[in-house]
């Protein structure tokens, strides 16, 4: 096992007090908190830091540490405690410190206590770990009362050893689930230890981009392109919406941009349903015959519009 | 198959996830999370999607050792920060679908 130097872990001088630890502390847990720091790595470095400080800011576990620390236990290769080693004087804590490296429970066993740190702050009676799972769906998996199979790992306490197992399980999608909302799952976390119930498990429901939909609540949008001509003249469209095809009547003089809302064939909420926005994009077409380019010819010489006048006056 | 809930009453909060009642009423106090009924403490209902933010909330208090205002603050943030994101995301994909010709 490695000796790990928290002061080295802090960046602080072996002689440092009480403040100038606990500023260092600070300023470290500010940076790597795995709740405001989402980089990979993060939370191992947050938790290296919380060890160091959970040992460091306390008076008796500071002495203790302090005397293997003067004593060479740096200079070993593979750190051991001395034989009949029986530190940890503070360790009336009810906090577990499974998440703390060996190290650490080598010199204040298995139970350190005191430290009311990130990993083990909601593990109190021995009750077991939420789980918090990401469950990708698609946007027909919402609207079809669809069920999905999640697979997942989750501690779990087996004659006084921890470890982890997989997981699988089926879970029917609930209507009017909206993107990144949270829903819970009773009981289905991480094993209690003993007769404490189990945690519970999280899903995290994460919405797959669509080719065709943009979500924004429950309300979808889709990007129509029609030809300068229907835009004009206005047209009829079948138009494909979750619920199967409908016909949508494109108005005359329609605009790039402009916005029909269809109500009700947005996505279902707990109870009803949102809206679907369809949005025109004119499109000109890419290649032009000589017929139409003399088309085009007759309308532009016909035309007194100006598409820039509004342009030219916000310009000027 | 497993029932999929909405709801997290304060009883199995304090249960199940190690957070005590004088934490819950502080983050409630701050207006980090909103009860969805109850009028006495004992009584509050929680959105299960609150829950996350919760115990971000009391994670942030233990570990950095700030005060509930800072916390509300920071949580406020994140939260800005993740319907940004969301926002972000979406309009790009929007303009996208505008801009590129793969979507005529």
């Amino acid at each position: 096992m490695e000796f790990k130097d928290y002061y080295a872990l802090l960046g602080v001088e072996p002689d440092a007090d009480t403040k100038t630890i606990k500023t260092a502390y600070r300023k470290l847990a500010r940076k790597y908190h795995p709740d405001v720091n989402p980089d990979k790595g993060a939370e191992d470095k947050f938790k290296e830091v919380a060890e160091a400080y959970s040992v460091l800011k306390n008076t008796e576990r500071r002495a203790d540490y302090d005397e293997l620390y003067r004593n060479g236990g740096r200079s070993h290769q593979g750190f051991e405690p001395p034989p009949g080693w029986q530190g940890g004087a503070s360790s009336a804590g009810q906090q577990s410190s499974a998440d703390f490296s060996d190290f650490f429970n080598s010199i204040f066993g298995q139970r350190g206590g005191g430290f009311q740190g990130y990993s083990d702050f909601d593990q109190r009676a021995e009750r077991g770990q939420d789980i918090e799972v990401e469950l990708p769906v698609f946007l027909e998996d919402i609207i079809s009362d669809a069920s999905k199979t999640i697979e997942y790992t989750i501690p779990v306490h087996e004659n006084g050893q921890a470890k982890r197992i997989h997981k699988k399980l089926k879970v029917k999608i609930p209507k009017g689930v909206c993107d990144c909302e949270r829903v819970r799952l009773k009981g289905q976390g991480g094993t209690g230890q003993a007769s404490a119930p189990s945690g519970d498990l999280y899903l995290h429901i994460r919405i797959v981009p669509h080719p065709m939909f943009d979500i924004q609540g429950h309300d979808l949008m889709m990007t129509l392109p029609i030809a300068p001509w229907e835009a004009v003249l206005g047209t009829k469209v079948t138009l494909p919406t979750l619920s199967g095809k409908i016909n949508l009547s494109v108005p005359p003089n329609s605009q790039f941009g402009q916005k029909l809302r269809l109500k009700g064939k947005g996505l279902p909420t707990k109870t009803g349903s949102g809206d679907l926005y369809v949005i025109f994009k004119i499109v000109i077409p890419a290649t032009t015959t000589d017929a139409s380019k003399a088309l085009w010819q007759t309308l532009s010489e016909a035309s007194a519009f100006d598409p820039r006048a509004q342009w030219e006056k916000q310009n000027a | 198959m497993p029932d999929v809930i909405f709801k997290v009453s304060l009883q199995e909060l304090c249960a199940q996830e190690g957070i005590t009642e004088t934490m819950v009423i502080e983050v409630v106090e701050h207006g980090i999370a909103e009860p969805l009924a109850g009028d006495h403490c004992h009584d509050w209902v929680f959105e299960s999607n609150s829950v996350h933010w919760m115990k971000k909330a009391i994670r942030l208090y233990h570990d950095l050792e700030i005060d509930w205002v800072s916390i509300s603050m920071v949580i406020d943030l994140l939260q800005q920060k993740d319907t940004l994101l969301k926002e972000n995301a979406r309009l790009k994909n929007q303009l996208e679908r505008f801009v590129n010709s793969q979507y005529e």
